[in-house]
C-alpha cells in the first residue's frame, strides 16, 4: 500500500496491516547529504536532495518538507543566528524593536526563505507522488512568542487583548502558509506549537483555541489533512488541543504515549510520536532504537497511530538508528524477536559463560525465535543440522528458541543480540546470515583443531611399572622406552617393586604396565560444579 | 506584622505587583507587593522579616504549585514580578549589611546556547528563595564563568542547555570550573540533560524543575 493511502488509514482511525512511519527529517537532511544546516536550510536544492535521500534510505510513509520553525519569523523581520548543527535561533523579537502589530503584514509566498520551502515541496511533490508530504507551520503561539519575545507570558496576563490581537494575527500567518504548502501539493499540515507546552489548559482555551481550530478548519475546507504537533511537558493540554479539532496530534517523549493515546481516541483524533530524540534516537545504538520502536508500535496499536519522532531530528542522527527502525516497522518478524526480548531485559540473572565450552565436544547453540514459525531461524537449524552428521560424536548442537525464558537469559549471558544467531562453544559465530555449508564446516573445525592443541598442551601422562626386578621387568621397561621413542613422547617413566603400590592398582602379576593420564582442566580459577560435572562425564 | 507580612506573601503567590496592575482580576484596586512592602518598612518591620516571611515563604508556594503544574510560565513570572517590585524596596538593606542573603549563585546558559526561559525561571526562583543570583546571560564562555567565580569566591554556579548539540560544551564548562575550583558547587539543568548525563560530566546536581533547585539548596 502507498505510503499515503497507509497515513490516510491511520487519520481515518481505520485498522491497518502496519503502522505508518513518518520520520521527521529537518536538518538531519543536510547531515544526510554533508551540508550543515545553515547551507541545508537556505536551498530548496539541498532541501530537495536531502529529503530524497531519506526517503531512499529511511523508506517512509510520509515525510516533512522542511522543519524549520523561524521561516515565518525570518519573514517578518525577526533576526536569527544560524547554526551548522542546529536549526536557526529567533534573536530579535520585531515586535520590541519599535514595531507594532499594525506595521506588519502576513508574508507572501516568497517572502524571507517560504520560497524556498515551497519550490522543495513542488518539488519533493513531483519526485514522489506517493508518500504523503507534510507541510509544516509555526503554530499560531509560538510565532507570537518568536515576535513579542518571553513578554508574552506575562502580557496575556496583563493586557490579554494585545495577546489576543496578536494572537489573530499569526493565525492568518498560518492559514497563509497553510494555503502555500497545500497549493505546492503537500497532504498534511502540520501546525507545530511546542511553546504551548508552557501554558496552562485555561490560558490555552483563552488564546490558542479560537486561532489553532481556525487553521484547521481552512486545512479540512482545502480538502487536506492536519496535525497538531507540540513537544515538551504539554500533558495538561492534550484535552484542549484535541478541542482544537485537528485530524492527528503528534507528542514527544515528555508525555507518555498511551496516555495521548486513550484521550485521542476518546475524541475521535489519531494520533503519532513518541520516539526518544536524544537518550535513544541520537546518543543509542540501532538495538535501542528499534527496542524503543517497539514499544511505541505496542502502546500505539494499529489503530489510528503514526510512529513518528518525538520531534525534529538531531542534525546528527546516526541513519544506522533511523533504519533500524524503517527495518523493524516493515518486518513483522523482527517485531516478534523484539517482543520477545523485551519480556525478560529487565530482571534476567545472566550465566556465568566464562567456563562455556570446556568439554571435549564441540557444542553449537542455535539462537532462535522458534524454527517451527519462524523461516530465517528454521534454516539456520537446517544448516547446523545437516552439517552435524560430518563430526558426528564429536558436536553436540542445540537449539534455544526465546520464547522460553531460559533460552533468553542463555542468549543474554552470549552477549547475543541478533536472531538467528550461532555459537560455537559460546563465541558467536554467524548472525542473522545462514552459514553455507563449507563456512559452517570450517568454522566448526576451527574450533576442533583449536581445542585439539588445547588438549595437547594440557595433556601430561607418567609410565610406572609394577615388577620385581627381574628381566621380565627390565624387558618390559625397555619397550616401554621404545615405544616413547619412536613415537617422539617424553612421559615420564617409573619403576617401582613397592608391594604396597601393588595392592593400591590390584596387580598381583608382574610386570604390569600402569598408564597414567593427567589432563588440566582448570588454571588459576575454580570453575563451576556444573563445568566440573561436564568434565566428569568424559571419564 | 503577621498580616501585612502574609498579605505580601499573598501578593508574590499570585502575582499582584502593585495596585495599578489588572492581573489578577479577583483583586483589582487592592495595594500590591510594591506598596505593601514599602508599608511593611515604614511601620517598622526589619527587612529581613520581610525577605524571609513573605517574599521566600511567597516564592516558595510558587515553587511547589510549579512543580506540581497547577501553575505555569505566565502565573510564575508574573509571581516574580511581584517578587522583584518588593525587592527593589529592600535594596538599600542589602547594600547596608542589614539583610544577608543565603548565599551566591551564578547562572548561565552555556556556550553557543542562547535559550534563556529556563535559565530566568530558575534565576527568579533562586532570587525568591533568598539567594543572590549572578546572571551571565546566554552563550557564555568558559572564560566569562571562570572570571565570575573568581570574583565570586564559594558561589554555587548553575548551567543551562537547551540543545542536545551544546551539551558538549556544558561538559567542558564543568570540567573546566572543577579542575579550577573543585569545591564550588555545580547544578545543571535543561531540556536534554538529566541526571546520567551529569554524573557523566563529574557536575554536583540536577534538577528537572527550579523547585528542585531551590529545596536542592535549602538542604
Amino acid at each position: 500500500m502507498k505510503g499515503i493511502e497507509l497515513i490516510k488509514k491511520a487519520f481515518a482511525l481505520q485498522n491497518v496491516e502496519r503502522v505508518p512511519w513518518v520520520p521527521f527529517v529537518g536538518c538531519h537532511g543536510g547531515h544526510l547529504i554533508n551540508v550543515t544546516a545553515s547551507e541545508f536550510l537556505k536551498s530548496s536544492d539541498l532541501i530537495f536532495k536531502g529529503v530524497s535521500k531519506a526517503v531512499e534510505i529511511y523508506k517512509p510513509d510520509g515525510i516533512p518538507v522542511l522543519f524549520d520553525l523561524q521561516v515565518e519569523a525570518e519573514a517578518l523581520g525577526c533576526r536569527l543566528v544560524w547554526s551548522d548543527d542546529n536549526p536557526p535561533a529567533v534573536v530579535s523579537h520585531v515586535l520590541l524593536e519599535g514595531k507594532t502589530l499594525s506595521d506588519l503584514s502576513v508574508p507572501s509566498s516568497t517572502d524571507g526563505r517560504i520560497g524556498i520551502a515551497i519550490d522543495a515541496a513542488k518539488k519533493l511533490r513531483k519526485e514522489f507522488p506517493d508518500i504523503a508530504l507534510y507541510g509544516l507551520i509555526t503554530g499560531p503561539y509560538t510565532l507570537a512568542l518568536h515576535l513579542l519575545g518571553t513578554d508574552i507570558f506575562m502580557k496575556m496576563l496583563e493586557a490579554p487583548e494585545e495577546i489576543l490581537a496578536l494572537l489573530d494575527f499569526t493565525k492568518e500567518v498560518g492559514k497563509a502558509m497553510a494555503g502555500y504548502y497545500i497549493d505546492a501539493g503537500c497532504d498534511i499540515i502540520a501546525v507545530v506549537d511546542p511553546m504551548t507546552s508552557q501554558i496552562d489548559p485555561d490560558s490555552f482555551e483563552m488564546f490558542v483555541h479560537e486561532p489553532a481550530k481556525e487553521i484547521f478548519d481552512f486545512i479540512r475546507a482545502k480538502g487536506k489533512l492536519s496535525s497538531f504537533f507540540v513537544c515538551g511537558h504539554a500533558q495538561q493540554n492534550i484535552e484542549a488541543m484535541c478541542a482544537t479539532h485537528p485530524d492527528n496530534i503528534s507528542i514527544d517523549e515528555n508525555i507518555p504515549l498511551d496516555f495521548v493515546r486513550d484521550i485521542a481516541l476518546k475524541n475521535e483524533i489519531s494520533f503519532g510520536g513518541n520516539l526518544k530524540l536524544t537518550v535513544v534516537l541520537l546518543m543509542g545504538t540501532p538495538e535501542d532504537a528499534r527496542r524503543e520502536a517497539m514499544e511505541c508500535l505496542d502502546l500505539g496499536g494499529k489503530i489510528g497511530f503514526v510512529l513518528a519522532p518525538g520531534c525534529d531530528l538531531p542534525k546528527d542522527t546516526p541513519p544506522e538508528n533511523i533504519k533500524a527502525i524503517t527495518e523493524l516497522v516493515n518486518d513483522e518478524y523482527l517485531q516478534q524477536v523484539e517482543r520477545a526480548k523485551e519480556k525478560s531485559e529487565t530482571e534476567i540473572a545472566l550465566l556465568n559463560m566464562k567456563d562455556y565450552g570446556r568439554v571435549n565436544k564441540v557444542i553449537v547453540d542455535i539462537i532462535t525465535l522458534d524454527s517451527e514459525s519462524c523461516a530465517p531461524c528454521q534454516y539456520m537449524v537446517e544448516a547446523v543440522k545437516r552439517v552435524a552428521p560430518h563430526f558426528e560424536g564429536i558436536v553436540v548442537w542445540r537449539e534455544h528458541a526465546i520464547k522460553k525464558m531460559e533460552a533468553v537469559t542463555f542468549m543474554n549471558s552470549l552477549l547475543v543480540k541478533n536472531i538467528p544467531t550461532i555459537c560455537i562453544d559460546g563465541k558467536i559465530a554467524f548472525v542473522s546470515k545462514i552459514p553455507p555449508q563449507n563456512e559452517l564446516i570450517a568454522a566448526i573445525q576451527q574450533r576442533i583443531n583449536e581445542k585439539f592443541k588445547l588438549i595437547i598442551s594440557s595433556r601430561r601422562a607418567e609410565v610406572l611399572i609394577l615388577g620385581k626386578n627381574d628381566a621380565e621387568c627390565k624387558e618390559a621397561r625397555e619397550a616401554v622406552e621404545l615405544a616413547m621413542k619412536e613415537t617422539g613422547k617424553h612421559i615420564s617413566l617409573k619403576t617401582s617393586t613397592d608391594s604396597a603400590m601393588k595392592a593400591t592398582f590390584g596387580v598381583v602379576n608382574t610386570p604390569a604396565i600402569i598408564l597414567t593420564e593427567h589432563k588440566i582442566k582448570a588454571r588459576g580459577e575454580v570453575p563451576s560444579v556444573d563445568i566440573i560435572k561436564e568434565w566428569l562425564k568424559d571419564i | 506584622m503577621e498580616e501585612i507580612l502574609s498579605k505580601i506573601a499573598h501578593c508574590v503567590e499570585f502575582g499582584k505587583v502593585n495596585k495599578a496592575a489588572p492581573y489578577p482580576p479577583d483583586m483589582k484596586g487592592l495595594d500590591g507587593a510594591d506598596e505593601l512592602t514599602r508599608e511593611a518598612l515604614d511601620s517598622g518591620v526589619k527587612a529581613d522579616v520581610i525577605l524571609k516571611q513573605a517574599l521566600v515563604e511567597g516564592m516558595d508556594r510558587v515553587g511547589k504549585k510549579f512543580s506540581e503544574k497547577k501553575i505555569f510560565i505566565p502565573q510564575m513570572l508574573m509571581s516574580a514580578k511581584a517578587m522583584n517590585a518588593a525587592i527593589e524596596h529592600l535594596k538599600p538593606y542589602f547594600k547596608s549589611g542589614e539583610v544577608q542573603r543565603k548565599g551566591k549563585f551564578i547562572i548561565a546558559t552555556v556556550q553557543g546556547d542562547l535559550h534563556d526561559i529556563g535559565k530566568n525561571l530558575v534565576k527568579m526562583s533562586i532570587e525568591g528563595a533568598g539567594w543572590e543570583v549572578i546572571d551571565l546571560g546566554v552563550d557564555v564562555k568558559v572564560e566569562k564563568l571562570l572570571a565570575a567565580i573568581e570574583e565570586n569566591p564559594g558561589a554555587k554556579i548553575g548551567l543551562s542547555a537547551l540543545l542536545t548539540t551544546t551539551m558538549g560544551n556544558m561538559k567542558d564548562a564543568v570540567a573546566a570550573i572543577k579542575s579550577k575550583y573543585p569545591n564550588n558547587e555545580v547544578l545543571i539543568g535543561g531540556a536534554p540533560v538529566n541526571d546520567d548525563f551529569r554524573k557523566q560530566i563529574g557536575a554536583d546536581y540536577y534538577a528537572p524543575d527550579p523547585q528542585g533547585v531551590v529545596a536542592h539548596l535549602n538542604k
